[in-house]
């Protein structure tokens, strides 16, 4: 057991960026915190895990040794389950869940590693680079780490636990952990091991593409017929975590600048999208979407600041999020193009994640049309409205960190080349890859685009006065006849039209079944192992003579062994 | 020194049995007493010999003169040295535990008395040089435990003892048989006699023979599948502090200590058995978790536990390379921390509510902080989860699988450690988080010595993990290590040094 202590750490650029904006979205959570959680109880324990979480997390990055990283990453994980106890109704359940996924995912981990150490012999990452052609091995240790990754950062299979830890972990710990943090370590992770520890091949590529793809499409398709809206938002975290899976999956470097900057920009938008869900829980106690609505002018600044992350998060130009899925587009048509590349199953497989990538990000931004019209355009409901005190607008605590990650989604949008992609994802990937870089952002040039949208919009805003003032419209409430004027009927709640999506044929069986939990790995698993547990059960019927069979059974075995 | 071990807690045991019934206080303080001075001594053992040489000292029983097989021989050595500290380390908090937690059965100082005695018997067990002596401390550890599995009386711990007390004895009968065999094969009672002996006559038939009976009968003890059955009926049924004896240490002292004794030191590991037991030790592995996921009974959910935990020391030792050997001793003395601390907490849990199923409690965190967070910690311990000490040992065990191209064990043994954080999950989130039931409104945390135990048991398990530092690691593990890895050389390190 001798390891080599003097390498502990490295830092390049990849680690080093992702290190920043761990600390980074930790002092917004704090921040964010000292608003949300004022005035609960074992805030000493709550505050004393996250700093710890953050901790661990900048460990976990800047790790050199494969060891020192399987023990922090570990510990993230217990430290996960601690703050997820936390929280409210059902956090017990979900922290149960989320602990065993991740956890047995830890344990899949050590295997992988200790394989690699064994292959390698030795523990440091930057030293070792296996190869994938011919060794059993290696792809399991491979897959072991993917596994972990995939856990940790939600794709799918290992997904299960984000939705319902979104439900029930306290909000400031979900948009700090699976929203954010987890993103970036879990994905991180699948970099590093796809691009420095492994050199990966074909197949191992195209694999990792179609999880990405199935992750995409999938869970969007959960997410847009969630009712609740933490759980919807917890669908579109496993949804994007596809994105970056994908974009990393293509091996060639632009879909994998394309991945890590999606990775960034993600935690950035569905911190930002949490943050606003729990202002909204925060002032109406509720996130069911049936129960909300019109809290555009009561609560202005949390509404703006969704509707710009929603708008990153769907890939609309100029934020953020659309230029980082046009470069993991880009990754996949230059997959196409690459002239080695002429099998019809690649090429086929290729472009089924192209189709699969497109669609999601439509989906996407159906289902968050849902969100913003349910949340807080329409009518806020009655009987709700009456009952409740005044809504109006968080704290300044809780808008801050809010305001601020939405101004990054401009900012990476708009100046996505100045900034991020010069500064942060370019430099990361140069020791493995360099290419001209200067000409792989396509035909799009976010700064003209972004003067053409604001020109565009500008001038739609005046033709909009305009109209207004030549029309001199009269505003007066409906006559029915001497009824009463309030219309329940006329509220549309913006769940009810995407129910048309279940009640698609297909479609619907795959909901029901969904539901009933077939597809969640870790009620399936639970399903066969109970099944073992009661026949093992069935044989302990706890009669003296049957064991004392056993033991003699194992004798004769034995004896007939050791003959 | 060496015979304070046995005699400690003998006398301690006969004092108590006079006296007991007049002063009430008597058991505590003798026990707790007799205890603290056998952990102190098992510590001190540890310093009083050179570092990294194999170091054996003998005692001769009765100031004998000449040589084995004449006389009775005392023998202590690395491995003894680190079961000693062991078993008295965890004796010593029990009986601290004890003092609050058995003023709920009516005459405390007999449960003083087998206590005492169960704990002669497993001292003895390490430290004898001697097989018949094996079996005579062996049994009076094992009777002992039967009393003490039946110390509540009613109908399910009479039930329970009685499995107990049957297959026990029907290991021990066959243990005892092999023990006989072995005495008309090589003439000699003395380990390290035997040893040499069998070494010049070479392997027969009937080694093979005695092999399997010392197999299945310490196998019993130590609940290997499928000789495990009595274990969970025994292990829930016991008072806390005893299922934590037993869970804890017992298993460990009768089973695996002997086990690898007499296979490592005397007999001579060939690889049929180092591979039969590799793949009992699988087994237990396998089947103890999965029978212990399904169970709504706390006690008895650790106890299946114990059975799986058992394997996967088997599993590290029968690899029988330096790093398996080291893993396997290490979760050793991690589960034996852990595992205890879990009953303890089990204990406090129904010294508290009156009850084990876990589907009566809720919430327990609000009303019993510490029992809720030393269980927290033992949980991860037992779950590999870092940097808690059973990761360690989880780590370096599949670590030595992996080295030993035991690719399909260190797979079982990840399987076995995610069910084992799934089924601490369980009892987790059952019992002491999420809200609090309507009935529990009332129940108070245990008493302070009872939460001194539990912290302190935490605390170990929390920087376990530094054992194998190698500064620890040279005093404390190697040279337990050690003394398995030279096998058979074992005879010529005793003969050599009786003086």
């Amino acid at each position: 057991m001798n390891f080599d202590f003097s390498h502990m750490f490295r830092f390049d650029y990849l680690n080093s960026f992702i290190a920043l904006t761990i600390v980074l979205f930790s002092i917004l959570v704090i921040v964010y915190s000292l608003g949300f959680m004022r005035g609960r109880r074992r805030l000493f324990e709550y505050y004393f895990w996250i700093i710890l979480t953050s901790i661990a997390s900048v460990g976990v990055v800047l790790a050199n040794n494969l060891f020192l990283l399987l023990i922090l990453w570990g510990f993230l994980g217990f430290t996960l389950y601690v703050l997820i106890n936390i929280g409210g109704k059902d956090s017990d359940r979900a922290a149960k869940k989320t602990f065993i996924i991740v956890g047995g995912s830890d344990s899949l981990m050590l295997l992988g590693i200790v394989i690699i150490y064994y292959l390698t012999g030795t523990s440091q990452i930057d030293k070792i680079h296996l190869t994938l052609d011919g060794s059993q091995l290696a792809i399991l240790a491979f897959l072991c780490l993917a596994v972990a990754s995939f856990a940790k950062a939600g794709a799918m299979p290992f997904h299960s636990w984000i939705p319902d830890c979104a439900e029930s972990a306290p909000l400031p710990v979900v948009a700090f952990l699976p929203a954010s943090l987890d993103k970036l370590l879990g994905i991180y992770l699948l970099a590093r091991i796809c691009l420095d520890v492994f050199v990966l091949n074909q197949v191992m590529n195209m694999f990792l593409m179609l999880i990405g793809a199935f992750t995409i499409v999938a869970a969007v398709m959960m997410a847009l017929v969630q009712h609740n809206l933490k759980r919807l938002l917890g669908y579109h975290a496993v949804s994007q975590v596809g994105y970056m899976v994908l974009g990393i999956g293509t091996g060639i470097p632009i879909g994998i600048a394309g991945g890590i900057f999606h990775m960034l920009n993600n935690a950035v938008y569905k911190c930002c999208l949490f943050l606003t869900g729990g202002n909204i829980e925060y002032k109406t106690k509720t996130s069911q979407l049936e129960q909300l609505g019109g809290l555009a002018k009561l609560m202005p600044i949390t509404y703006m600041s969704c509707l710009i992350a929603s708008f990153a998060i769907s890939g609309v130009p100029p934020f953020n999020g659309f230029v980082s899925k046009w470069m993991i587009y880009q990754g996949l048509i230059g997959q196409l193009g690459d002239g080695n590349l002429q099998l019809t199953l690649v090429r086929s497989v290729t472009i089924l994640c192209l189709v699969a990538a497109m669609i999601g990000s439509a989906l996407t931004l159906a289902s968050f049309m849902k969100l913003i019209h349910a949340v807080f355009l329409g009518q806020y409901p009655e009987n709700a409205a009456s009952s409740e005190r005044k809504i109006n607008e968080v704290r300044p605590a809780m808008w801050i960190p809010m305001i601020f990650l939405a101004g990054i989604c401009i900012l990476f949008g708009v100046f996505a080349y100045q900034i991020p992609l010069r500064l942060l994802i370019l430099p990361s990937l140069t020791p493995n890859f360099s290419l001209p870089f200067s000409e792989f952002l396509g035909f799009w040039s976010p700064g003209l685009a972004t003067g053409l949208i604001l020109t565009g919009l500008i001038v739609g805003v005046i033709i909009f006065k305009l109209g207004k003032l030549r029309l001199s419209l009269r505003e007066d409430s409906p006559f029915i006849g001497g009824e009463s004027s309030v219309l329940k009927e006329s509220r549309v709640s913006g769940v009810e039209f995407y129910n048309t999506i279940r009640e698609i044929n297909i479609l619907n069986k795959i909901y029901r079944l969904a539901e009933e939990k077939w597809f969640d790995i870790y009620d399936l698993c639970q399903r066969i192992f109970f099944k073992v547990t009661d026949f093992l059960r069935y044989l302990h019927n706890g009669v003296l003579p049957t064991y004392m069979v056993w033991c003699l059974l194992g004798m004769i075995v034995m004896f007939f062994i050791m003959r | 020194m060496l015979p304070l071990f046995v005699i400690i807690p003998l006398s301690v045991a006969f004092i108590i049995s006079l006296i007991g019934r007049f002063y009430k206080r008597t058991g505590d303080i003798l026990a707790n007493l007799a205890s603290l001075s056998l952990l102190i001594l098992s510590i001190s053992s540890l310093s009083a010999h050179h570092i990294g040489s194999v170091s054996v000292s003998v005692y001769k029983v009765g100031g004998w003169g000449g040589f084995p097989p004449l006389g009775i021989y005392m023998v202590l050595d690395g491995l003894a040295r680190f079961m000693l500290i062991t078993l008295n380390l965890v004796s010593a908090l029990v009986a601290l535990y004890s003092i609050n937690y058995m003023e709920k059965y009516t005459s405390k100082y007999k449960f003083y008395i087998l206590f005492m005695l169960m704990l002669a018997g497993m001292n003895g067990v390490i430290i004898t040089g001697d097989m018949f002596n094996l079996f005579v401390f062996l049994e009076i550890a094992s009777i002992a435990s039967y009393a003490l599995v039946a110390f509540g009386t009613e109908s399910e711990e009479l039930e329970a003892s009685f499995k107990y007390a049957i297959m026990g004895s029907v290991s021990s009968s066959f243990i005892l048989l092999g023990i006989g065999l072995l005495y008309s094969y090589t003439s000699s009672l003395n380990m390290a006699d035997i040893s040499a002996v069998l070494a010049e006559k070479g392997y027969s038939n009937i080694v093979a023979f005695i092999s399997v009976l010392f197999l299945m009968g310490f196998g019993l003890k130590a609940a290997l599948v499928p000789f495990h059955a009595w274990l969970p009926d025994a292990h829930p049924s016991a008072p806390a502090p005893i299922s934590a004896m037993l869970s804890g240490v017992l298993i460990k002292v009768l089973g695996i200590y002997a086990l690898t004794r007499i296979f490592f030191s005397v007999i001579g590991v060939g690889h049929i058995v180092l591979s039969l037991l590799m793949f009992l030790g699988a087994l237990s592995m396998i089947v103890g978790v999965f029978l212990a996921i399904g169970q709504w009974d706390f006690k008895r959910l650790l106890a299946y536990h114990s059975i799986s935990q058992i394997g996967y020391v088997i599993l590290g030792l029968s690899l029988a390379t330096p790093l398996g050997i080291l893993g396997g001793l290490f979760h050793l003395f991690n589960h034996s921390v852990f595992k205890s601390l879990l009953f303890l907490n089990s204990g406090a849990v129904v010294y508290s509510t009156g009850t084990r199923d876990l589907q009566k409690m809720s919430g327990l965190k609000e009303k019993m902080p510490v029992t809720a967070n030393t269980s927290l910690i033992a949980s991860m311990s037992i779950a590999g989860i870092p940097p808690f000490n059973g990761f360690w040992s989880k780590l370096i065990i599949i670590m030595a699988c992996i080295q030993a191209n035991r690719l399909g064990y260190a797979f079982w043994a990840v399987l076995g450690s995610i069910l084992t954080l799934a089924s601490f999950m369980k009892v987790q989130r059952y019992a002491f988080f999420g809200k609090i039931k309507a009935g529990l409104k009332e129940v108070k945390e245990v008493p302070a010595m009872m939460r001194l135990v539990m912290v302190i048991l935490s605390i170990i398990c929390l920087v376990g993990g530094v054992v194998i530092i190698p500064q620890f690691n040279q005093v404390f593990l190697k040279p337990a290590v050690d003394i398995l890895l030279i096998g058979k050389q074992y005879a010529n390190a005793v003969l050599g040094a009786i003086p």
